[in-house]
């Protein structure tokens, strides 16, 4: 009999109670939970991201929560999201691992009232609460702007090889959208040098072995060659040690996209000749300020692009610059 | 017997077929390297093969691909699969590169090395272990144990380089993985070291006729005494060992070890063993085989590169040269049974 | 090797006795005895699920017997392993043969006792030597393959028949079990192997041979035993019964 009593109480507590204290707090007193998931928890950047994250969680009380699959498929990625929305958490911010897929998923997330925020990828087009298409429901889309970054690269690498001669860009694969934006970004702003032609680009299924080889028979076939985008990592850590076996040091720029901590010591040893480090950091900081800003009954912006760091021989050693190296 | 004017015909056929199974691989590559260089001069006026700097390339591009393919020459000839093998060689990547970097404490460069390179084996031994003794003590079909072990070596790997690639810091493994003798690429050489030693073991030793008869029957080699067993056990280990030694190298080649140095490369070195001339159904299979095979692959990919081909193509000319081997070698089992029931 | 096989031949090269084995719930053999004389073709007659074959595994270290005892060459016998029995010349022919078929005759020959010999220290499997042995074995049993280097796969089944006897015989076997050995045979091969084994009588060896032909046991075999339900229902010469005879004691009645 006492133990009915008590789950009546319980039952009268959540029904009657619970609405009267969230009438009374006022807002910024509530303990929020914020989730992030990543594209997948194994990679240095998602890593360096949720540090980020976890510093403005404790600078504005909210509680994070940090799940996500250890690849990049959305085949593993929805059950992650599915779990995160069973919890309930009051917002979610997640990096979608594709454009299209990920979008149904998202919206049971909306449906049962958690609002979304998406971080480095996007669905749909990227272009959020514009009141068309089906995929424009996150609130805002938190990211390096990669079409920037790729001209950032284009940029640093023109400057190093005298703004003549030929490039290409070693790619991953076509389909994604954050290195598919780099090498159009790269693309776009080498139109502007006309004494630099950019040669066919070169996909290389995130293995840094092909990645090599691509850059050396490149090479035979256009002796003139005179730089390198690497896309990403394994693109650049390819085309550099191509760079360093054909003993073409210092005659081809290597210009990577990213910064791992590895990449300190391919730059002092001349390996690569340039990085474009992303500010992952900044992504998770300003994706968890953006879901408080909403849940406290601010607006947010649709986009927000964080920034970026280009990272040479000449200033590797400066404080300032060695902490945009994504850390592990 | 009793039709005996049909009868020179069909064994001129089956010789006919016999030796083109037998050398096909090697046609294949014949052709291949005859096409690029007529391609090269018609398009660009320039050599192919007899760019030097083309066959070191080609030669440094096939490696990697060619160890992960050669412990599972030996597993695919008696029989089995061993996916694991990309992530072995990841795991094994990681752990040089760690172990490396621990050992710079002790102040000597090589005893780091040796370190290293004997922790980079030993620890592609341990799924080679688990494989084996899941395959031949608890009959896991080796495609799902193998699988198996292929998240599991994935997971360690990515656990223990945090995400990320784990830089080298010591100048001495870049420059072996880099330098050349005489000419000829330390990574080369030691591949065709490797290559040698597997070479002898499969074809020479009783271990290696007795893997033929696993492949062939596994029960005549029960019968015959054979401690299927034990050599089923062996096979991973060298399958995992050679994947090992391509993680060591990649180790050396790139002066980082990465967690997915391997899985891209697993599907290609499966195809460098069949294209090699092994069928996926077991008995049959060489290490020069492989060899050509993977000098096949990479020929196809570094080539289209170089006569500039849109690199989709570069997917559909391997998918179209697996096709094609594995017909000859049907329509040569075909024609051969036929024979011999005629 | 003529008076070897005379002081021998006086004597059983197998007897066993009261042999008895259980499967579970299941009595496959209850108490059967047995004798194998040198030169001698025993065959072994009964229905499906009669004993025979557990008897053979028995004989052949496949199983353990429950009950009885086994004596070979006169000496007791306890085989732990099909190798034990096999080290001791007793060799069995199963239906599938057990070879491999990727393997060419000497490869089938020698599998899993493969001659290795040295070169600059280095063992190496000793190829010719094979290939040379399995022949002289094969012509001293008047058989004849000419692709003798080719995969054991491309012959026809009694060419593989034969190589599987050949195996046996080269490896000294003093008793051959043979469990069908004609079944997947077209007619003209079934005779070429009968011949071969009315060969083999003539080399002193003694043969347990499994059959369903009664055409193939009266054509061969000295003695036939009968089997039923596990237990040994007849034992005679086959000199002295007939066809009749032997159906009746196998389907009993």
């Amino acid at each position: 009999m006492k133990r009915w009593i008590s789950i009546f109480a319980a039952l009268a507590a959540l029904g009657l109670v619970v609405p009267s204290i969230i009438d009374v707090a006022s807002a910024a007193d509530k303990k929020y939970t914020v989730a992030l998931i990543p594209g997948l928890t194994t990679d240095a950047f998602y890593i360096t991201m949720h540090k980020g994250a976890d510093a403005a969680a404790k600078v504005l009380g909210v509680t994070l929560v940090f799940q996500g699959a250890a690849d990049f498929n959305p085949v593993t990625q929805v059950p992650v999201l599915n779990a995160i929305i069973g919890r309930k958490p009051d917002a979610i911010l997640i990096a979608p691992t594709d454009k299209v897929q990920l979008v149904e998923p998202l919206k049971k997330a909306v449906d049962a009232g958690i609002p979304v925020l998406t971080v480095d990828t996007f669905i749909g087009d990227g272009h959020y609460q514009t009141g068309s298409g089906d995929a424009d429901f996150p609130l805002s889309y938190i990211a390096s702007d990669n079409i920037l970054g790729g001209q950032i690269a284009a940029r640093a690498l023109a400057k190093a090889i005298g703004d003549k001669g030929k490039v290409y860009v070693s790619n991953v694969k076509p389909g994604i959208s954050t290195t598919d934006q780099r090498e159009q970004g790269f693309k776009d702003e080498m139109k502007k040098h006309p004494n630099i032609s950019v040669l066919e680009t070169q996909f290389n299924d995130d293995d840094a072995n092909k990645a090599a080889s691509q850059f050396q028979s490149v090479y035979a076939r256009n002796p003139d060659l005179t730089g390198v985008f690497g896309a990403n990592l394994f693109s650049a850590m390819g085309a550099a040690n191509g760079v360093k076996q054909g003993g073409m040091n210092g005659k081809v720029k290597v210009v990577a996209f990213d910064a791992p901590t590895s990449i300190v010591g391919e730059i002092k040893s001349g390996n690569v000749d340039i990085a474009i480090a992303q500010h992952p950091a900044e992504i998770g900081y300003f994706g968890v300020v953006a879901a408080y800003a909403h849940l406290t009954g601010q607006s947010v912006p649709t986009l927000i692009g964080t920034g970026f760091t280009v990272i040479d021989k000449s200033n590797i050693d400066d404080p300032n610059v060695k902490r945009f190296i994504y850390s592990d | 017997m009793t039709t005996t004017e049909a009868v020179p015909n069909v064994s001129r056929q089956i010789r006919w077929l016999d030796f083109l199974a037998a050398f096909r691989a090697w046609l294949f590559l014949g052709i291949l390297l005859v096409t690029f260089e007529i391609w090269a001069h018609a398009e660009y006026n320039s050599t192919f093969f007899l760019n030097p700097f083309n066959v070191k390339s080609i030669a440094i591009f096939t490696v990697t691909p060619l160890l992960l393919g050669l412990g599972q020459t030996f597993v695919i000839i008696s029989g089995g699969i061993d996916l694991s093998v990309g992530f072995t060689m990841g795991l094994s990547a990681v752990v040089t590169a760690h172990v490396f970097n621990w050992g710079t404490q002790f102040g000597s460069p090589v005893l780091s090395l040796v370190l290293a390179v004997l922790t980079g084996l030993g620890i592609a031994v341990v799924p080679g272990v688990i494989n084996g003794m899941l395959i031949a003590d608890l009959r896991v079909p080796p495609f799902i144990g193998t699988l198996g072990m292929y998240g599991v070596a994935r997971g360690v790997a990515f656990l223990l380089a945090r995400g990320t690639t784990v830089p080298v810091q010591n100048a001495l493994i870049g420059a072996i993985g880099n330098g050349e003798i005489a000419g000829f690429p330390n990574l080369v050489l030691l591949t065709v070291a490797i290559l040698a030693m597997m070479h002898y073991i499969l074809s020479q030793t009783r271990y290696g006729q007795h893997i033929y008869a696993i492949g062939g029957n596994v029960n005549a080699a029960l019968r015959a005494g054979i401690n299927v067993r034990n050599d089923t056990v062996v096979l991973y280990i060298l399958s995992s060992l050679t994947a090992g030694c391509a993680g060591i190298l990649y180790t050396a080649k790139f002066s980082a070890g990465a967690a997915q140095a391997g899985e891209p490369v697993l599907l290609d070195s499966i195809a460098a063993v069949v294209i090699g001339g092994a069928s996926l159904f077991g008995g049959s299979g060489t290490v020069i085989g492989t060899v050509i095979g993977a000098l096949i692959i990479a020929v196809i990919q570094y080539g289209l590169v170089f006569v500039n081909v849109e690199p989709f193509w570069q997917f559909v000319a391997v998918g179209v040269v697996i096709i094609i081997s594995v017909l000859v070698d049907q329509i040569q089992k075909q024609v051969g049974k036929d024979g011999a029931n005629g | 090797m003529g008076q070897m096989d005379s002081v021998v031949g006086s004597s059983p090269l197998l007897e066993a006795e009261n042999l008895s084995k259980r499967f579970g719930g299941v009595h496959a053999l209850k108490g059967v005895s047995l004798t194998l004389l040198p030169s001698e073709v025993l065959a072994l007659a009964g229905d499906n699920g009669a004993g025979k074959s557990t008897l053979i595994k028995i004989i052949s270290g496949v199983h353990h017997a429950d009950g009885g005892s086994l004596r070979y060459a006169g000496k007791e016998m306890k085989f732990d392993n099909p190798h034990q029995a096999r080290d001791c010349g007793i060799e069995t022919i199963y239906q599938d043969l057990a070879l491999a078929d990727n393997l060419d005759v000497g490869a089938n020959v020698f599998l899993g006792r493969e001659p290795v010999r040295r070169i600059f220290g280095l063992p190496m499997v000793d190829r010719r030597l094979m290939r040379e042995e399995a022949e002289k074995t094969l012509r001293a049993l008047d058989i004849h393959i000419h692709r003798l280097s080719s995969p054991i796969g491309s012959l026809s089944g009694g060419q593989r028949q034969s190589v599987a006897i050949g195996r046996a015989i080269h490896w000294k076997a003093r008793v051959l079990i043979m469990d069908e050995p004609t079944a997947a045979l077209g007619v003209p091969e079934q005779r070429k192997v009968m011949e071969l084994i009315a060969n083999l009588k003539g080399s002193g060896v003694g043969i347990i041979f499994i059959s369903h032909n009664l055409i193939d046991i009266f054509q061969v075999s000295d003695r036939i035993m009968v089997l039923r339900r596990g237990s040994k229902v007849g034992e005679v010469r086959t000199s002295e019964t007939n066809p009749d005879e032997i159906v009746r004691l196998m389907v009993g009645g």
